[in-house]
Order: C-alpha cells, then structure tokens, then sequence
C-alpha cells in the first residue's frame, strides 16, 4: 500500500499541460456524463413524475413517495434490508477481523496457502454461489441439515420458511463477503509497524491488552471503511436473495432492491422506481455518515 | 508471561481454528464441483454425501445440449473481455491527467468525479434501462460494455498510481520534444503496469459476475451472459424437474477462469482492493482536494 506514496519532491508539483489534459480526459468524462451525471439529473427528476416509459411523464409531484410509503409491502422490505444490514454490521465486521488476525498470525503455519483458500469465494459468482448453497440449505437433503442432523438438531427449512428464510440468505452472504473484509482487514493489520507491537510487548502488554490499545485504535480507519461498505452493500442487496428465493416466501426475505426492481421496473413504472431509489439512496447516504461521525467521534476523544 | 507449553496449545488451537475456517470456505466450491457429476437424485441423497458413485459427465453433455451454454460463455468472455481492455486505457489516460498535469478546472471536474462515488447504482439504474432503450440498446452488446467502460473508481485508482510517477522524468521527456501522448504511452503507462494489472482484474470480475444488469438489459437466451443465464435455468425449467445437475456443472464450468485467475495474479487483486479502500476513504477530505 504504501509503496505507491509519492516521495514528495516528485509528486508535489505538475506540468502545465496546455491543451492535453483535456484530450486525455475526454473520453472518460464524456461516457461519465452520458452514462452517470445524466441519468443521475434525470433519476432525481424522474420520481416526481408517473411515466411507463412511453408518452409524456405526468407530474405528480410527492405522490411516488406517498404511494410507496403507505404501501405495507414496502415496510416489509425495507425491514428485511434493515436486518440484512444489522446482521452484517453486527457479525461479519468482528468475524472479519479476527479472520484476519488469525491470517496475519505468525504463528499460523502456511499463511499464503491459507490467505489464498480464505479469499477464493470473493470471485466466484453471487449466481453460482447461490445455486450451489440452493443444494446445501434444501431441507431435507442439505448439507447443513445433514451435519445439523448428526447432533440431532433440525431439519432447518432454510429457504422455504417465513422465519428462516433471511437466516438463510444471510448465510450465503456471509460467506461471499466475509473473504473480502477480511483482505481490507489484513491490510491493516500489515500497515501497522511492528515495532509498536513489539515495543509493547517489551512493556509487558498481553495479547488482549496489545489488541485494544495498539492494533484497533490503528485500524479504525479501515474498520469505519468496511462499516460503511458492508452497510452500502446491504443496504443495495439483490443477487443472492433473487436467485436464492425470489425474495419469498411471501416476502419474507426480500430486500428494497427487490421491491425496486419488481414493483418500478418489471411493471414500467419508471417514477415509482426512482422515489423507491431517491429513498434508498437518502438512507445509505444518513447511515453512512452517521457511522463516520461516530467513528470519527471516537477520534477526537482519543487525541485529546 | 505466558509459558512455552501455553504458547504451544495457543498456536495450535490458532492453526485449528484457521484450518476449520479454511475448510467451511471450500465445502461449497468442492460441493459444487463434485456435485456436477452427479444426478439429480444423487445430489439431493439423504445422507448427503460428497464424493459422486461415479465420474459422469452427462451434466456436461445435457448442458451444452440442451441449453445455449456456450453462446453464454463466449458473450461472457466478450462482454468482460472488452470492460477489461478499454477501462484501463481510458482511466490511465484520465487518472493520469489528473494526477499529473495541470490545467484549467481540473480541480472542479475532479471534485464533480470525487462526489459521484457516494451515488450508488441503482440510482441510476431506472434511467439508465430507459437511456438503453431509447437508443435501442436493449439486448445489443453496447448496453453490456459502453456505459461500463468509465467507471468512477477506476479514475481514483489510476490517479493514486499516477502520483508515484516522477515528474522530472515527464519534464526530461518533454525537453526531449516527445509529444505529450508519447510520454503517456512510452513513460507513463508502463510504470502504471501493476495499478493496470490491479484495475483489469478488478474490471474483469465485476464484468463476469454482474447479474442485476445483464438481467435488465438482455432478452434473448441467445444473448444472456452465465450468471442470469444460469440462474434462469431454474426458472426456465418450471414444470418439469430443476435441472441440478446442469446447473453445477454451468456453475463449475463458469467459476474456472475467475478462480484461476485469482491464484494467477492475487497480488494484484488484492494490491488493487486495497488502494480502491484507500481512495474511497480520502473521501472526507472532500475539501482537500489537490
């Protein structure tokens, strides 16, 4: 990581580039313009208006927003989304750290070879990954149930319940992104110089006492990095449970992307979508800064 | 002071634990493969049990029969194949810039660039379809590369790079009288090589495994991609019995070059994934920009 860091003599200053910058950055900043600035305008435009894409968009003003908001569907998922979210904050980020310590161990033998096993599913497919553990939480002849059935516990109905299907779908998410926090996570952890580590350890400083005071004061930057991925990546989750279980059984595990997408897209209603979008995106944005206020919080009260 | 004998059991129980994880991360991978040379009725035996009776590859067969399979694998490769090639052209020549070169608003077009990576997809995701649509990009190969090939990110990723490049050789090179596109060319690009190497993975996988897009813009079985074509064998088949078989073995058979790929150039990928954590965290410091 730190490799690339300029030294500074040679990076603090720049060309004066006359008329080629603007030839280098063109083709970029025009297919950013077409593709992201523009349809973002018109999203933002599009969720006062009702339109099925064809004819002229009628105005409606806020009523996309009244509609969806009184609509109990909505409420439902967006109480699944909060769930999928709160699951993920509260169980993933601490079982990523200590995967990556325990990665970052020196006392862990094969390190590359085990890194190289750990992070594996970060490539493989939200489609296959999902078709796969389809097979491993069926009901009745699933892996899982099956070792479950050893301790004489289940059979689980991971995906066919009301109660168990987000259980289930979390599952798979957590093996897709676990891998992922945890190489965020490594780097970290290699970023912090070892001879603050060792110097406490010459203090005496245990394990535990090492970890609280030196390792994760270090890490919180990264740490509020991941807080905010993993929240924006919950907040936006489709695949799995689209593939999974179509958001069923009744509802009962869909996300607001799912709503999304039936509700706006597959029956043409372009204005609905946008609002149920505006509102996604206002909820990331609030959670996401109030998780940085309250890590950058816990900043200000240490350096004091 | 922990005693040797502590330590022993720690280290251990450490390797134990790391091992138990290692194998819980595989199990659906092997299942998968092993699975695929299964029969329905195997795969769904109760015991469930991992090693196949015996080696069929009659999913193999029954896939590329009676499915377009490899029409899937050859639009993947396609469609990745070329994301993969022009995003690090076209965010090198701009993160470069940025980086590197000074000119009139670029602190503002990069400020406008900066802000937009708080805005998720599926913003714009409604007037995108109704963009493709409206230029009737539906179900082309347009839809599936043009609108990718710029992605935010991969400017940020660049220009990080782009930094490390001393500028004394940029000014050496031009009292030389290289044009200014040669220096990018002959200078620049190729001291960007790992940062290119990090982008094109990274392109290249978020290409072969998109699903909510491809899903949205392609009709035809003709011209799906492996992910939603996989997935849409189970909805396909609705009626008589789901395919299991077929679809692990389309899941083996489209997980083998992302895999591959990973144990080739992990350096890479992860030296990338970690820069891309590092740019999106200057984030705040929105109002520092260089």
């Amino acid at each position: 990581m730190r490799a690339h860091e300029p030294s500074r003599a040679s990076a603090a200053y720049r060309l004066q580039g006359g008329r080629s910058p603007y030839a280098f950055i063109a083709p970029f900043l025009l297919l950013f313009a077409v593709f992201f600035v523009l349809p973002t305008l018109a999203s933002v435009a599009l969720a006062l208006y009702r339109w099925n894409g064809a004819g002229a968009p009628e105005w409606v003003g806020f009523s996309n927003f009244r509609h969806l908001l009184s609509d109990p569907v909505f409420w439902q998922v967006a109480r699944n989304t909060a769930f999928y979210t709160l699951a993920s904050v509260t169980v993933l980020i601490p079982l990523g750290l200590v995967t990556a310590l325990g990665l970052n161990s020196h006392a862990l033998r094969f390190r590359g070879f085990w890194r190289s096993i750990y992070f594996t599913p970060v490539v493989v497919s939200a489609a296959a990954t999902s078709l796969v553990f389809q097979i491993l939480l069926s009901r009745d002849a699933g892996l899982l149930n099956g070792v479950l059935g050893l301790l004489g516990l289940g059979p689980v109905p991971w995906l066919q319940s009301r109660s168990w299907a987000k259980v289930g779908v979390f599952m798979v998410v957590a093996w897709r992104s676990l891998p992922l926090l945890a190489v965020y996570f490594l780097a970290g952890l290699q970023a912090i110089p070892q001879e603050l580590q060792e110097a406490a350890m010459t203090d005496g400083a245990g394990a535990v006492k090492r970890f609280w005071h030196i390792t994760l004061p270090l890490l919180r930057p990264v740490v509020l990095f991941v807080l905010v991925l993993v929240t924006l990546n919950s907040i936006q989750l489709f695949d799995e449970v689209q593939i999974l279980t179509e958001g069923g059984p009744a509802n009962a595990s869909a996300t607001v992307m799912q709503y999304l997408y039936s509700r706006g897209f597959e029956r043409l209603r372009f204005g609905f979508a946008s609002s149920v979008a505006a509102l996604l995106f206002g909820a990331a944005l609030s959670v996401a800064l109030v998780e940085a206020r309250a890590l950058g919080g816990l900043r200000d009260d240490r350096e004091v | 002071m922990s005693s040797p004998a502590k330590n022993r059991i720690g280290q251990l129980s450490l390797n134990m634990a790391v091992a138990v994880g290692g194998v819980i991360t595989l199990v659906p991978l092997v299942w998968m493969v092993f699975s695929s040379f299964k029969t329905t009725t195997e795969i769904f035996r109760y015991p469930p049990w991992l090693m196949p009776q015996e080696l069929s590859l009659s999913n193999y067969e029954s896939l590329l029969a009676g499915f377009p399979f490899a029409r899937w694998y050859l639009n993947s490769i396609f469609y990745s194949a070329v994301v993969t090639l022009a995003v690090p052209l076209l965010c090198s020549l701009a993160g470069y810039a940025f980086a590197k070169l000074e000119f009139r608003g670029r602190r503002a077009l990069f400020l406008l660039v900066l802000t937009s990576i708080v805005i998720p997809f599926q913003v714009v995701l409604t007037p995108m379809f109704i963009l493709m649509s409206r230029i009737g990009w539906v179900d082309t190969p347009f839809a599936m590369t043009v609108p990718w090939v710029a992605p935010v990110l991969g400017i940020f990723l660049m220009r990080q790079y782009a930094y490390a490049v001393p500028t004394e050789l940029l000014e050496a090179a031009r009292i030389d009288g290289a044009s200014e596109f040669r220096i990018y060319w002959q200078i620049v690009l190729p001291l960007l090589r790992s940062g290119l190497a990090a982008l094109a993975i990274i392109q290249f996988l978020s290409s072969w495994n998109s699903y909510i897009w491809p899903l949205m813009v392609l009709r035809g079985q003709e011209s799906m991609t492996l992910p939603v074509g996989l997935a849409g064998m189970q909805a396909q088949a609705a009626g008589t019995a789901t395919p299991y078989g077929e679809m692990m073995a389309g899941a083996t058979l489209s997980s083998l070059p992302v895999i591959a790929l990973f144990l080739a150039a992990q350096r890479y990928l992860i030296a990338g994934l970690t820069e891309g954590a590092r740019t999106r965290r200057s984030i705040r410091s929105l109002g520092r920009v260089r």
